[in-house]
């Protein structure tokens, strides 16, 4: 208590100095703290209270987490966002590897940075532009996939309007945005790879393949598995491109719980169920982040 | 050492082999450099997908033996009609100043925190520094109701500070800062504190001109963020004059029928701009990147 006491009168140079350093961060905490530590809790709070038309909270206990978590509605869409999940964040990470590997190894392929370059591209464009593309390319008319496909004699598919379909057109979307940046991430660490450790592995009598399995691959991983925590955390995410194309139909198949937060909030304004919803996301992903450190002091090190 | 001597061309294989060895292991050596250039090609014709079609007339993308190519180039037409049926230069201008905005902002308190947490002690310094750091495992639409409500309360729907408001400072802001300010030698600020300088002055006049490149990546990246966002813009908007570009786009779409000649050319539009930023300073947007990631 003292010390804080000091900070506010200070007595010495070194008060004086203390005081200036949390100044110089009191600005960023004040603006933390009300934008996401104050709501955080008031969402935590909010999930407690049903709001009647009219605008008056009444006290529910727990019963909103009960009506939530027993929604099938609700499960759906948790069940659509890890199957999205599943079908994107593996795709993702394992075509940047490869893209990264290929574009490290082709260290004198010409136009080395053109080409690295088309696969940062997708990654600067807007989500909602990048859905809008692909839905596009998804047109079940006109569309430029299905002309393909009429090339190889398949007959025309639905995509986005399909039942079966949405799912994985939308993953295709979502590795399409994502696989630049997990590129990038890839083709840093594999350029700050000493060069010493792959002579190292030469004078051993290592084939490339065996150079790539023994020796880059583990030091990649770290990498991997931080792009893996990235892609998982950005996929349970995932609104955009689902609000822009298809508005989570056919009949809820593309429904994410995002999707849903936002309908319960702002479309149907059931504040407390969509705060119960905002609770969940926040501790599956708290979670998520809690396995990774777990995962980071076991692996960093070798 | 071998890496340096990849045979790209396949020209490392020096054995003498039998003709047909030398053809194969000539394909082996060119096979990754046609995938590595066949998926960049994969990758990008989605956008160039997006600019020829926005460069056709609605009946031209409804051809049946598809045509990729434009029957008229440097058709702008689309471009002039998206204007017409949208105020869309509105949209670009606010996404312009919201944008420009958030950026600037964040890049001036950023610094300042990201100083303050680098070079000096205070008690508390630490358990602030983790605090902010586990924003980022805060998604943004757990908070999203009450910030909502908050900004009714505060009559600032549809208003730009009202969009601005969550966008301020980034947390990813305070840590690149602080990692920058951290290798700035000491010697420069304490020389300065005893020739007399006030702190903002060192602030000012010794650390921001030695973590010009961090600020820049700031800048860069925070700006292209903003412009790309949708879901906040989305819960706060409602008038057509308030709209980013993100929302400009969504006007444009229709559940049952699509006019994909003024989407696409809609779509360009929103892209271009920062398509273009992120070409120019691409070094610095991967320096981000890298960042970011480090950061887990």
């Amino acid at each position: 208590m003292r010390q804080w006491a000091r900070l506010l009168w200070p007595r010495t140079y070194m008060d004086r100095q203390r005081r200036a350093g949390l100044l110089f961060v009191f600005p960023a905490l004040v603006y933390f703290s009300l934008v996401f530590l104050v709501p955080l809790v008031e969402s935590v709070l909010g999930s407690f209270y049903r709001t009647v038309p009219g605008g008056v909270s009444q006290f529910v206990g727990l019963r909103l987490y009960t009506k939530v978590l027993t929604d099938g509605t609700f499960w759906q869409s948790v069940r659509n966002t890890v199957t999205l999940l599943l079908m994107s964040v593996p795709a993702t990470v394992l075509l940047a590897l490869a893209a990264a590997l290929g574009l490290h190894r082709l260290a004198r392929l010409r136009w080395r940075n053109a080409w690295a370059a088309m696969y940062f591209l997708p990654f600067s464009v807007s989500l909602v532009a990048a859905a809008l593309i692909w839905q596009w390319i998804y047109d079940p008319v006109y569309g430029f996939l299905n002309h393909l496909l009429s090339l190889i004699g398949i007959p025309p598919q639905k995509w986005l309007q399909s039942f079966d379909q949405v799912l994985p057109s939308i993953a295709v979307v979502n590795v399409w945005v994502r696989l630049g940046f997990d590129t990038m991430i890839f083709l840093a660490a594999l350029q700050a790879i000493p060069a010493e450790y792959y002579e190292a592995a030469g004078i051993d009598g290592a084939s490339r393949s065996q150079a790539l399995r023994h020796v880059t691959l583990p030091l990649l991983n770290p990498q991997i598995l931080m792009v893996c925590i990235l892609e998982l955390i950005f996929n349970f995410k995932i609104f955009d491109q689902v609000y822009a194309t298809t508005q989570g139909g056919p009949a809820g198949a593309s429904q994410t719980v995002i999707m849903l937060l936002y309908d319960t909030a702002f479309k149907y304004f059931r504040l407390g169920d969509a705060s119960v919803m905002a609770i969940f996301v926040f501790v599956s992903l708290l979670l998520v982040t809690l396995l990774q450190w777990r995962f980071f002091r076991k692996t960093v090190e070798y | 050492m071998s890496r340096a001597a990849a045979p790209v061309d396949g020209r490392l294989a020096q054995r003498p082999a039998s003709a047909r060895g030398r053809a194969g292991r000539v394909l082996l050596g060119w096979l990754p450099a046609v995938l590595v250039a066949g998926g960049a090609l994969v990758v990008f014709f989605p956008l160039f997908w997006m600019a020829v079609t926005s460069l056709k007339a609605a009946p031209e993308i409804q051809r049946v033996p598809l045509q990729v190519l434009p029957d008229r180039w440097l058709n702008l037409d689309n471009y002039r009609e998206v204007f017409q049926r949208q105020p869309f230069g509105r949209f670009l201008l606010n996404s312009a100043l919201v944008a420009s905005i958030s950026a600037l902002s964040s890049l001036v308190f950023s610094a300042l925190a990201g100083y303050g947490f680098a070079k000096f002690r205070f008690p508390g310094r630490d358990v602030f520094f983790f605090a902010i750091i586990g924003i980022l495992m805060v998604p943004f639409q757990s908070v999203v109701v009450p910030l909502y409500l908050w900004m009714n309360r505060l009559g600032l729907l549809d208003s730009y500070p009202g969009i601005l408001a969550p966008d301020l400072v980034s947390v990813f802001g305070v840590f690149l800062m602080r990692q920058a300010i951290e290798v700035v030698p000491s010697d420069y600020i304490d020389a300065a504190r005893i020739d007399g300088s006030s702190e903002l002055g060192i602030f000012w006049r010794v650390v921001v001109p030695m973590v010009k490149p961090a600020l820049a990546t700031l800048l860069i990246v925070k700006f292209m963020w903003t412009w790309n966002e949708l879901f906040w813009p989305l819960v706060i908007v409602n008038s057509p004059s308030m709209k980013v570009v993100t929302l400009g786009l969504i006007s444009f779409t229709n559940m049952y029928f699509i006019e994909y000649h003024l989407v696409t050319a809609a779509a360009v539009l929103s892209v271009l701009p920062i398509l273009a930023l992120f070409l120019v300073c691409q070094k610095w947007v991967v320096r981000a990147v890298v960042m970011s990631g480090l950061k887990g």
